[in-house]
């Protein structure tokens, strides 16, 4: 998704000097709406080919109709059928046998994440796979979306894995042929594996032993995980699964990385290794399949928990509500008491209720992390702890009370962090009283500015400041990290002028009322709109506000391509007088820039709707041409403004 | 110390009871007068006397129609060994026609020894059955239908409910067809011209009495002398619980779990919660491990969630809450923030914080799904300016801010006293 998008921008990149990375970290204020799942490309490598048409009827063999006393006339016995061929036990493609593992890789581990697996690895074995899967969601707190900083969790992942490799198997191994092996080599506590596993879970001690009292023995009710987003659900669940003995099989579907029912069949099938080369795409097809597989393994003596990971994202699906109740309702359909079914939604099990009832799982809860939870798990890990403790001890209190989510607040604290030791010569020290005092202070316009911030951009010019910063002293840090403003104006836009002049205009063209352009833009009619606005009657005041609210409702207004123009082209001409005003330069570089500035408008209008700075909507079916919409803020406009120094706020209309 | 393994064993032997319907419904068995018996005459007598029947099971979900009618079938197969073939569909497989008759041909070719062709067309199918319901008929078979999920087959233009009514009129054809579901009113879906065909037998299923439940309870988690397990176990952990199950306070945690949810299924998920909480030092049960249960049972989870917030998203919460006692006929993020800063500016808290941060505490609201867009459609207009509503009562936030320690006393205030400012 991002790639694409970076693709797209390349040409216009070329042209107004944006670079993509930063195009993107100025854009995203703008699109907020969170990142679509993972998609995953690799399943449409699978080639889903339909089988070869087997043509025929039924047939009814000349069976000697053992069961019958009076035997049924075959019909049609013309046209012998190869039957279809979709017998279970034909092998699967080998194409396809790779997918569910790309499935879990991206599912579990996130996708940018530096320390994710590498994926080139020579044939994992499927345990592997779930080992991997199992794994990358080690780190309590990693979220499936991805973030635009990658630092805090690369960070996280470290953090995470590092207490971890204890009792995690490394995966690093080769082939896992010595699963016996390495599980008594990495357990050096074998005599008490259940302490080993509430290490492993921080804060989760109650949920764990729930957990595993809910599932351990094998005939077992299935049981819904449910709790916020970065609440150790996933990871609790891997964990314990891992501690059962005998170990037992285990399907995970992570639901949000697979897009549609036929991808989730065709994920669980062939970790059951019961994938035909015919993908079923209907659930009739599906649960007979899936029975007979799951029948065939617990016939074996093994067990098997299905886990179904992110379960809510199937409401927003195509026909959702039916694969939803079908998945839910698997238990009674299937009858093999040796699967255990497991549900992880993050949405509370009300969710899920539907009008002709269902029959519920076993609910367990995972709650919020407290602060004292929250600072054991940021601690785990940490080189000097002393010292992280004490900082910890001053700034999460007042950051819990913003968020309290052990992701974000990773994420907002490793910037800190950094901040905090810049006085310090030694990392390694264990400060004192006087230090930790003298360290808070330094700490306490930063963490005032972070509370303010959701994320941060890293800038070539900014860490040279920072640097700089350093030596110069408190003062200039004041000075630069003052306010949300103060950071922001640091930023340098990379746009043409004439882009920027178009960003202005699209600005003012959402915001005012189209029949005030004339007044606004036109000199002869300004002092007369001033003279109306003097009179103002109670009923115009009502209307206002009743105005007011309708704006704060509806957002920016739309404005077809036309008034967009118009407008541009006034507040060109007009800011190219100051500029002759000012400058005092001829005439005929002032004609030749204006031309300039209006030579490759749409171009550039185009580019800003690419990058999401302007929306276009649909075009008017009686119209014919499309409506544009300004997605900017006010902040982001007046500083665009203020950087190709044009006066906006003489020119916006305040009610 | 060999209490461990025997505890273990104990807890899988009632664990695997609680997962098997068919010892659950058992004593129906030899009980008069149930659904099972009506059930069995019914069928029963249909098989015996070649004659064509309907009747549908209905009772809300988890009374055991299935468990009843698997019992039913059970025994009609060792009675009449030849006599039977049961085709079951599932409403949630399928509904759809096309499919289903596919699924009868398949599970009508499985039964009879005969070749399947996935390729047969829909026509073909249906015809197939037809014919195959004549030779069953000429043959004194009877042919079974189980549809459970009635009332998923009742959408649509019934044309599969249709085909298999209309069989049965003939005099040849000899069937059964046995829906189950969920809604009472499974009857009144049917079109006209299947309900003139169907049979208005209906067997209804309701939760069991108090004095049942508590039979069946006993009847599950007691262990037999005579198993695997050591008599002096036996005789200590059936005497607790007969001392648990005579007290109080076990009548009162029956009372105020059937009064929420009466089904056996419910039932079952308690007692298998009870059974995961057994002490496994001694291998009992106690009276701790019933309330833990109904405990984690009775959880309430918006409160839970609403406990699990952070103290600017409780903020946001009681600016929409105050903006819904306005009577505000509809708000969005933009709104909220007015109403927020107002609140900041009179109050002077501490608590003020940029729109960036707290849009990302209004998107943590939307995923608890605490709030939702009020609107279904408006993809390309911006977050901000799609309305919203709460998604839980003012009562609910009150409770949750009453619990919450470290709320500010600012907002209680809020949410309270000062509401009409």
């Amino acid at each position: 998704m991002a790639s694409t998008q970076t693709a797209q921008f390349a040409p216009h990149s070329a042209i107004l000097g944006l670079s993509p990375a930063r195009t993107r970290a100025q854009n995203f204020p703008n699109s907020r709406s969170p990142l679509p799942f993972p998609f995953d490309p690799s399943l449409w490598y699978l080639g889903f080919r339909r089988p070869p048409r087997a043509a025929g009827r039924h047939l009814a063999l000349a069976s000697s109709s053992a069961a019958m006393s009076q035997p049924v006339t075959p019909r049609r016995t013309t046209r012998a059928t190869a039957l279809a061929p979709d017998s279970p036990s034909s092998p699967p493609k080998s194409r396809a046998k790779h997918s569910p593992r790309r499935q879990l890789l991206v599912a579990a581990a996130a996708p940018d994440s530096p320390s994710s697996p590498p994926k080139s690895r020579v044939k994992p074995s499927p345990r592997h796979q779930l080992l991997v899967a199992a794994a990358a969601p080690n780190s309590p707190s990693s979220p499936p979306k991805s973030r635009p900083n990658p630092s805090p969790r690369r960070q996280l992942l470290s953090t995470a894995h590092a207490p971890d490799s204890q009792s995690s198997h490394p995966k690093s191994r080769p082939k896992s042929s010595h699963k016996r092996q390495f599980l008594v080599a990495d357990e050096p506590n074998e005599a008490n594996p259940l302490d080993a596993l509430l290490e492993a879970l921080p804060g989760r001690r109650a949920q764990a032993t729930d957990l595993l009292r809910l599932l351990a023995p094998a005939p077992a009710l299935p049981v819904l995980l449910h709790g916020g987003a970065a609440t150790g659900k996933t990871r609790a669940l891997l964990l314990a699964l891992r501690h059962l003995r005998p170990s037992p099989r285990l399907v995970y579907a992570a639901l949000r990385s697979l897009p549609s029912p036929r991808a989730l069949f065709a994920s669980i099938l062939s970790q059951l290794k019961a994938l035909s080369k015919r993908i079923p795409d209907k659930p009739s097809d599906f649960i007979p399949a899936l029975r007979d597989a799951l029948a065939g393994i617990v016939s074996q003596g093994e067990l098997v928990y299905l886990v179904f990971d992110n379960l809510e994202v199937v409401r927003g699906w195509d026909k959702g509500g039916q694969l939803l109740s079908l998945l839910l309702r698997l238990h009674d359909l299937l009858w093999l008491p040796q699967v255990v079914l497991v549900y992880v939604s993050s949405t509370t099990p009300d969710a899920y209720y539907t009008m002709t009832g269902s029959v519920e799982p076993n609910h367990v809860y995972f709650p919020d992390y407290s602060v004292d939870e929250a600072s054991d798990i940021l601690m785990r890990g940490h080189p000097n702890p002393e010292l992280y403790s004490a900082f910890l001890s001053v700034v999460l209190k007042p950051l819990f009370r913003v968020t309290r989510r052990v992701d974000e607040l990773a994420a907002m604290l490793e910037p800190l962090f950094r901040r905090y030791c810049e006085p310090l010569g030694d990392l390694n020290g264990v400060p004192d009283e006087g230090i930790k005092r003298r360290l808070f202070e330094h700490l306490q316009p930063h963490l005032a500015v972070t509370l303010n911030e959701t994320f941060s951009v890293p800038m070539r010019d900014s860490v040279g400041e920072c640097k700089n910063g350093i030596s110069v002293g408190k003062g200039s840090v004041k000075r630069q990290f003052g306010g949300r403003d103060g950071l922001s104006s640091e930023l340098e836009f990379h746009m043409s002028v004439s882009a920027k002049y178009l960003l202005v205009s699209a600005f003012l063209a959402s915001r005012n009322p189209a029949t005030l352009d004339a007044s606004l833009f036109d000199s002869t009619g300004g002092s007369d709109s001033r003279n109306r606005k003097r009179k103002s009657s109670q009923a115009s005041i009502d209307r206002k506000d009743t105005m007011a609210e309708e704006m704060l409702m509806k957002g920016p207004g739309t404005f077809p391509l036309e008034r967009l123009l118009a407008i541009f082209q006034c507040i060109t001409s007009v800011s190219d007088d100051v500029l002759d005003e000012v400058e005092c330069s001829d005439t005929t570089m002032g004609g030749t820039g204006m031309n300039a500035l209006m030579s490759d408008v749409l171009l550039q209008l185009s580019t800003l709707c690419n990058s999401n700075f302007l929306s276009k909507s649909r075009s008017c079916p009686l119209e014919g041409s499309a409506r544009y919409r300004s997605n900017i803020d006010e902040d982001l406009a007046l500083k665009v403004a203020r950087s190709v120094s044009f006066p906006l706020s003489k020119y916006m209309y305040r009610r | 110390m060999a209490a461990a393994p025997v505890a273990n064993q104990a807890q899988a032997v009632l664990r695997s009871r609680l997962c098997d319907p068919a010892f659950v419904h058992s004593p129906l068995r030899s009980s008069p007068d149930t659904n099972y018996s009506k059930l069995k005459y019914l069928v029963n007598s249909s098989v015996s006397e070649a004659c064509n029947n309907s009747v549908l099971l209905l009772g809300p979900r988890g009374c055991g129609k299935g468990a009843v009618l698997d019992m039913v079938l059970e025994d009609l197969k060792t009675e009449h060994p030849d006599a039977i073939s049961v085709i079951r569909l599932n409403g949630m497989l399928h509904s759809d026609d096309n499919c289903a008759t596919k699924e009868i041909a398949r599970q009508l070719c499985l039964e009879h020894q005969l070749s399947f062709s996935k390729m047969a067309s829909s026509d073909d199918n249906t015809e197939f059955m037809i014919d195959m319901l004549r030779e069953c008929g000429l043959a004194h078979k009877t042919v079974i239908f189980v549809l459970e999920e009635f009332d998923l087959f009742a959408q649509g233009k019934q044309r599969l409910l249709y085909s298999l009514l209309d069989a049965m009129q003939t005099l040849t054809s000899q069937a059964v067809v046995i829906g189950m579901s969920c809604r009472l009113d499974a009857d009144q879906l049917l079109e006209k011209r299947v309900r003139s065909r169907f049979s208005h037998r209906k067997l209804l299923f309701v939760p069991s009495s108090l004095d049942d439940i508590q039979r069946l309870m006993e009847r599950l988690l007691m262990l037999d002398k005579d198993s695997s397990l050591p008599t002096n176990y036996v005789t200590e952990y059936n005497s607790r619980l007969t001392s648990i199950f005579g007290s109080k306070k076990f009548t009162g945690i029956l009372n105020s779990l059937t009064d929420a949810d009466a089904t056996t299924s419910n039932i079952l998920r308690f007692l298998f919660r009870v059974v995961s909480y057994m002490e496994m030092e001694s291998g009992l049960l106690s009276m701790e491990c019933f309330t833990n249960a109904l405990s984690s049972m009775q959880r309430q989870p918006k409160m839970d969630s609403l406990q699990d917030l952070s103290i600017l998203e409780l903020y946001i919460l009681v600016c929409m809450n105050r903006l819904e006692d306005k009577e505000q006929s509809s708000y969005n993020f933009n709104s909220i923030m007015k109403e927020y800063r107002s609140i900041q500016d009179a109050y002077r808290t501490s608590d003020k914080y940029a729109t960036t941060v707290c849009f990302r505490a209004f998107e943590h609201l939307l995923d608890r799904e605490l709030i939702t867009f009020a609107d279904s459609k408006g993809r390309n207009v911006a977050l901000e300016y799609r309305p919203v509503k709460l998604l839980i009562s003012s009562r609910e936030l009150a409770e949750a801010l009453k619990i919450n320690t470290t709320c500010p006393a600012v907002l209680q205030k809020l949410l309270d006293r000062e509401r009409y400012m």
